[in-house]
């Protein structure tokens, strides 16, 4: 390698290897296989390394690497002839509705408090993708609506409604499930 | 219910603080009297509080992710360099033991695990297409003007020089452009549409024709290559300019793709 080729090695891995963690995390939800996310993430940094010399440093890693990596998983899922759809979205919405429709709180109202992070990841991940990578990129990786529209490739109106729908979606599954559980505010923990 | 008559939309605006300071006062003044919306913004607010939960920023990959991630990155730098000494980057070695990463002990064992890259363009040039004709693909700049757009591009947007042709004289007028990416690659897109209906996308991107797939109809026209792909209902034209690969992706008759891909290449 020249020195310049040295260098470019160097500063890139500055700026993503940084990333790697998140990176991984936010394929596993969306895969929810270990090989498969391993297999994007590194995919990932291929084609962010050879297309370093466009990024401005200075300028949103997190956003360009969430980028290449949602672009990299969608064209993996094309390619597979991958869908899903895990939960009954529409008994769900009808939940959720019922849900916003009632006055509350009620004796037994359910005590979202008392629910846990792999039970929240567990429901996160049951949703759609579509539903599900527009809760990853604004609420869990925290991008604004701009940039998560950009990294779905999609208008920003088609992310905050993708967003809005995921949020009622899996609030409703998480009232259900703690409901199940018996996490009421009758019952603390 | 009537959902119409609580602000459901503006309740997930509030908790992004979104909402204009009048719309902000509007919505307080709802809550302050409707039990149901308070409860529906308690709801949601938990609900994104928890999603935020899940966020662990001093998260790592586990050891053979990173392992493979940088015997990939090696062999590439090899592929690059075919001569130079395959030994990692002083940085990237300083980098590992942060990581908490055998990685020398791995690479060996990674380097059987590693896949060849897959650069196709072909298939996101297709889609890119379909989702301007069903207007779904945002334009970062809504202009006619083929300098105007290509200033924007120059304004630190785009590293390479790009040049937007102006297909008028075919029918076709420019509807704008966006910084895009195509299969992982950053790509200046500028997007045309004749009075029939027809579209029109054109993406110049740092690579080479050498990498696309195999698949294609070659046309050499004055001394240009031109690779043309047949995608669903859209063509693909590929050629090279330089450091530059265009294509130009129409739903239209296929000879006329090429005819409109000779035209631009030849300007």
């Amino acid at each position: 390698m020249t020195r310049s080729d040295t260098q470019k090695r160097a500063d890139f891995e500055t700026v993503a290897v940084p990333l790697m963690g998140a990176l991984y995390q936010t394929a596993l939800s969306l895969t929810r296989q270990p090989d498969d996310a391993s297999d994007i993430v590194q995919e990932t940094f291929l084609r962010a390394y050879r297309t370093f010399d466009n990024f401005r440093a200075g300028t949103n890693a997190r956003a360009w690497m969430f980028t290449i990596l949602y672009s990299v998983f969608t064209n993996r899922r094309k390619k597979a002839g991958r869908e899903d759809a895990n939960v009954p979205i529409e008994e769900l919405e009808a939940k959720y509705w019922q849900f916003a429709a009632s006055a509350g709180p009620s004796p037994d109202e359910v005590d979202f408090g008392q629910l846990k992070s792999a039970e929240v990841e567990a429901a996160l991940n049951a949703l759609p993708e579509t539903f599900r990578s527009a809760v990853l990129m604004v609420d869990v990786n925290e991008f604004s609506y701009d940039e998560a529209a950009a990294a779905l490739a999609c208008p920003v109106g088609t992310l905050r409604s993708r967003l809005f729908r995921a949020r009622r979606l899996l609030a409703a599954a998480l009232h259900d499930y703690a409901r199940r559980e018996g996490y009421t505010r009758s019952k603390e923990r | 219910m009537n959902r119409t008559n609580h602000p459901h939309d503006e309740l997930q605006l509030l908790l992004d603080e979104r909402l204009d300071a009048a719309a902000h006062a509007r919505v307080e003044a709802h809550l302050s009297t409707c039990s149901q919306c308070r409860r529906e913004l308690e709801a949601l607010r938990w609900t994104q509080r928890a999603a935020r939960g899940l966020n662990r920023p001093d998260a790592t990959a586990p050891p053979e992710v990173a392992a493979r991630v940088f015997a990939a990155l090696d062999e590439e730098d090899r592929r690059a360099s075919p001569s130079a000494h395959p030994e990692r980057t002083q940085r990237g070695s300083r980098l590992l033991p942060a990581l908490g990463i055998a990685v020398a002990a791995v690479i060996a064992l990674a380097i059987v695990f590693l896949r060849p890259s897959g650069f196709d363009p072909t298939q996101n040039a297709a889609d890119d297409l379909v989702r301007y004709a069903t207007a779904t693909l945002a334009l970062d700049l809504e202009t006619k003007n083929p300098q105007e757009l290509e200033q924007f591009f120059a304004d630190g947007r785009i590293a390479f020089p790009t040049r937007v042709f102006d297909f008028g004289m075919m029918n076709f007028e420019l509807t704008g452009g966006r910084v895009h990416d195509i299969d992982g690659r950053r790509s200046a897109l500028f997007a045309y549409t004749s009075a029939s209906g027809g579209h029109i996308i054109c993406q110049m991107y740092e690579g080479g024709v050498s990498e696309l797939p195999d698949g294609f109809e070659r046309h050499v026209d004055d001394g240009i290559e031109f690779r043309v792909y047949r995608r669903g209902t859209s063509t693909l034209v590929f050629w090279q300019e330089g450091p530059l690969v265009c294509v130009l992706a129409s739903d239209g008759d296929p000879g006329e793709a090429l005819a409109f891909a000779r035209a631009k290449a030849q300007v």
